[in-house]
C-alpha cells in the first residue's frame, strides 16, 4: 500500500514526539549516572563535564549492587524457568485437546493478567505466614517465595503466547510422527518443540524481563536476603534528599539487559507480543 | 494385509450425528482401496481410527487378524501420508525419511541404507541434503511418502495426499502412487473426495456419506451400477442428470415414466424392481456421456435447444433445454453444437437409471 507523503510526514511527527517523551527523561538520568556528586543537582544542569564512574563503583560496590544483581538474576531467570516448565506443557495441551471449560480456563488465565499486584501480594504475605507459623514452611525472604508468587503473572503470558505458537501448527505434524514410532510426548519432544523454539525463546524474554522490573510483589515478599535491584534503587530516595547520580545509575543496571535483550529479539519480541492476542 | 472394520461407530462431543455410523468393511491383502465422499462423510475419520489417531466409540479393526482397536498408533505397524503436512520443517529431507527407523533404534549404517534405497524409489534421491524451504510442494509429498515407506508397513494410509498439489502434478503423483502400489504389493487406504481420482487409483471404491457406507465396489460397478441415488450423483463428472418422476403401468403389461414436461418408455430391465411401484415417485437418471443426439423424432426422444457450451477438450460439454428441464450432454468436439442450436436428445434405455424417491435405492436390484 502506498502511504502519500503527507500523512507519512504526520505519522513520523507523531512517532517522533512519542519517542522523545519516552527517550528523554531516560536520557537525562542516564547522563546524570555519570556525574560526578557535586553537580547532580545544579542548576541550571551541567551539560559539559568529564564522566565518571563513581557512581557505579558506589553504588555496585559499596552498596552491595551486585548482590541485588544477582537476586534479580536468580528469581527472574527461575520464575521464567519454572513458568516454562509447567506453562509450555499446559499451552500445548490447550491448543490440542478439548476438554471441560478449557475456553473458560483460558479467559480466566488471561483475567490473572488483569489483577493488580496488590491484590495478589497481601494475600500471598498472609499464606506465608500462616505456612511459616502452621506448617514451619518457611517462604518469606526466599528465592522460592518470590518464584512462586510470580508465576501468578508469569504463568498465563506462556500459556496465552505458546499456546498461539502450538496452534499454528498442523496437528498432523505430531500426529505424523507418533504413526511413525513415537508417542505423543515423544513427537512433542523430537518434533513439534524444536518448530516452536523461537517462540519460547520470545517468551522467555517477555517473561523475564516481566520478572526483572517487578517491584511490588517483591516489595511485600522479599526481605534482606533477597532484595532485588528494583527494590534497592527505592534506597536511594532517603528522607532528607535523593541521591540522584547513585539512583540513576542504578536504574541503567537495571535497564541494561532489558534494553541489549530487545534490541536483539526485537522481531521475534513483536511476533511473540501479536500471537494469541489476535486470534 | 487385510483390514476387517467391524460395526465401526464413532461419534464427536459437538455433533449428535455419528460421524462414522457402524460400519462394516473388508479391505483384502494388496488392495488398493479408496475411501470416497464429501467433506464430513466420514472418510478421514475412518481413516484417522486404522491409524488409531481416533479412537472408535464401539466396533473392532484387525489388520492380518490382528485386533489393533486398543493399540497406540505407533504400534499399529501403519503409515499414514496427511494432506497439509509433509516435512518435519526442522530437518532435512535426509533426516525426514531417517525420523521413523531412529524410533526403532536402527544401526546407522543400515538407516543409511534405508533411506537412500527408499528415497530412489520415489525419485528424491537427488534431494536428501536439501532443507524444507528449498523443496517444492511436490517433492514435499514425496519426502511424505518416502518416510511412509521406510518402515515397511503392513498399510499404508493415505489422507488426500494429493489435494494441496496443482492439477498436473496431482496427475503425476497419482501414477506414482499406483505404480508404488503395484511395486510394493502393501495394501493401500486412500481417502479422496475427488472421484476422479479414486476411479483412476482404486481397485475397490468405498463411497461414503454422513457417516455410512454408500457403496463398495469396483470402480466400473461404482460408476455404472449405483446403488442409490447419491452414488449416481456423486460419482462422475459432468454429474448424472435427475429428475423427479412417477411410473405409471402400461396397457401392454410394460412401464411408462411420467417426467416434468415428457414422458418416457422403461425398458425390460426396470420390470422386475418396478413390480409394485405403479404410481410410486421415482428419480430418473441418466449421464451426460450416455444421452445421444438424434436427427429423427422417436421414442424416449425430446427436442430442445441449445443453451450453454463448456468446452472440455475433444469432447463438449452442452446443456440443452428440452420440455423445460436442462440436460447436460456430452458429445465430441466436431459434432458439438453453437448456441441457440436445435437439437433433439436420445436417452438409451439401457443407460437409464430409476431409483425409489422415497429411500433412493437403486430400482435394479443389480447386486444388492
Amino acid at each position: 500500500m502506498r502511504v502519500p507523503t503527507s500523512e507519512r510526514v504526520f505519522a513520523y511527527v507523531i512517532l517522533i514526539v512519542m519517542a522523545m517523551l519516552v527517550i528523554a527523561p531516560v536520557l537525562a538520568g542516564s547522563i546524570t549516572a555519570f556525574k560526578p556528586q557535586i553537580i547532580w543537582v545544579s542548576s541550571p544542569p551541567t551539560w559539559v563535564f568529564e564522566p565518571t564512574l563513581e557512581n557505579f563503583e558506589f553504588v555496585f560496590f559499596t552498596r552491595k549492587g551486585w548482590v541485588y544483581l544477582r537476586n534479580s538474576l536468580i528469581i527472574s531467570i527461575g520464575s521464567v524457568a519454572v513458568a516454562l516448565l509447567l506453562g509450555v506443557p499446559a499451552a500445548y495441551a490447550f491448543a490440542r485437546f478439548r476438554f471441560r471449560s478449557s475456553k473458560a480456563l483460558m479467559q480466566w488465565l488471561i483475567s490473572l493478567r488483569m489483577i493488580p499486584p496488590i491484590v495478589v501480594g497481601l494475600p500471598f504475605y498472609a499464606m506465608f505466614l500462616y505456612l511459616e507459623r502452621g506448617l514451619g514452611i518457611g517462604l518469606r525472604d526466599t528465592f522460592p517465595g518470590l518464584i512462586i508468587t510470580y508465576q501468578t503473572f508469569l504463568l498465563p503470558l506462556v500459556i496465552w503466547m505458546m499456546r498461539g505458537y502450538f496452534a499454528e501448527l498442523p496437528a498432523a505434524m505430531e500426529e505424523s510422527a507418533m504413526v511413525e514410532g513415537y508417542t505423543r510426548l515423544g513427537a512433542l519432544w523430537r518434533v513439534v518443540l524444536p518448530v516452536v523454539f523461537p517462540g519460547i525463546v520470545a517468551t522467555a524474554i517477555l517473561n523475564f524481563i516481566f520478572a526483572w522490573n517487578e517491584f511490588f510483589l517483591a516489595l511485600i515478599l522479599a526481605g534482606n536476603r533477597t532484595s532485588t535491584l528494583p527494590m534497592t534503587a527505592g534506597t536511594y530516595i532517603v528522607r532528607t534528599r535523593v541521591e540522584w547520580g547513585n539512583l540513576f545509575a542504578v536504574n541503567m543496571i537495571i535497564m541494561a539487559p532489558v534494553i541489549v535483550l530487545t534490541i536483539i529479539l526485537r522481531r521475534q519480541l513483536v511476533k511473540g507480543l501479536t500471537f494469541g492476542i489476535l486470534e | 494385509m487385510k483390514v476387517l472394520l467391524q460395526n465401526l461407530v464413532k461419534r464427536f462431543a459437538d455433533s449428535d450425528r455419528a460421524a462414522v455410523n457402524n460400519i462394516n468393511l473388508v479391505i483384502e491383502a494388496g488392495e488398493l482401496a479408496v475411501l470416497l465422499g464429501p467433506s464430513g462423510c466420514g472418510k478421514t475419520t475412518t481413516l484417522r481410527m486404522i491409524a488409531g489417531l481416533e479412537q472408535p466409540d464401539s466396533g473392532r479393526i484387525t489388520i492380518a487378524e490382528r485386533d489393533i482397536t486398543d493399540l497406540a498408533p505407533k504400534d499399529r505397524r501403519v503409515a499414514m501420508v496427511f494432506q497439509n503436512f509433509s516435512m518435519y520443517p526442522t530437518m532435512n529431507v535426509y533426516d525426514n525419511i531417517a525420523f521413523p527407523l531412529h524410533a526403532v533404534k536402527m544401526k546407522r549404517g543400515e538407516i543409511d541404507r534405508t533411506v537412500r534405497e527408499v528415497a530412489a524409489l520415489v525419485n528424491i534421491d537427488h534431494l536428501l541434503e536439501r532443507s524444507v524451504r528449498q523443496v517444492s510442494g511436490g517433492e514435499a509429498q514425496r519426502v511424505a511418502l518416502a518416510r511412509a515407506m521406510v518402515r515397511r508397513p503392513e498399510v499404508f494410509l493415505m489422507d488426500e495426499p494429493l489435494s494441496n498439489l496443482d492439477a498436473k502434478l496431482r496427475v503425476q503423483l497419482r501414477a506414482e502412487i499406483k505404480r508404488l502400489h503395484q511395486d510394493t504389493g502393501t495394501t493401500f487406504i486412500f481417502v479422496t473426495h475427488d472421484q476422479e481420482e479414486a476411479m483412476t487409483l482404486g481397485d475397490k471404491i468405498i463411497v461414503m456419506n454422513n457417516g455410512d457406507i454408500q457403496q463398495v465396489g469396483r470402480p466400473h460397478e461404482v460408476f455404472f451400477g449405483p446403488r442409490n441415488a447419491f452414488v449416481a450423483n456423486f460419482v462422475g463428472t459432468p454429474s448424472m442428470n435427475m429428475l423427479p418422476g412417477v411410473v405409471r403401468n402400461e396397457n401392454g403389461g410394460g412401464y411408462r415414466l411420467q417426467l416434468p414436461g415428457f414422458d418416457l418408455s422403461l425398458p425390460a430391465r426396470f420390470h422386475d424392481g418396478l413390480a409394485a411401484m405403479a404410481g410410486n415417485r421415482v428419480i430418473w437418471g441418466i449421464r451426460p456421456e450416455a444421452i445421444r443426439l438424434v436427427a429423427e423424432p422417436g421414442e424416449n426422444c425430446v427436442s430442445g435447444e441449445v443453451e450453454l457450451v463448456e468446452a472440455l477438450g475433444s469432447r463438449d460439454l452442452i446443456f440443452v433445454r428440452a420440455a423445460e428441464q436442462l440436460f447436460g450432454v456430452i458429445v465430441d468436439a466436431q459434432e458439438s453444437l453453437a448456441v441457440g442450436a436445435p437439437c433433439r436428445l436420445h436417452f438409451a434405455g439401457g443407460q437409464m437409471h430409476l431409483f425409489d424417491a422415497e429411500n433412493e435405492r437403486s430400482l435394479l436390484s443389480l447386486t444388492k
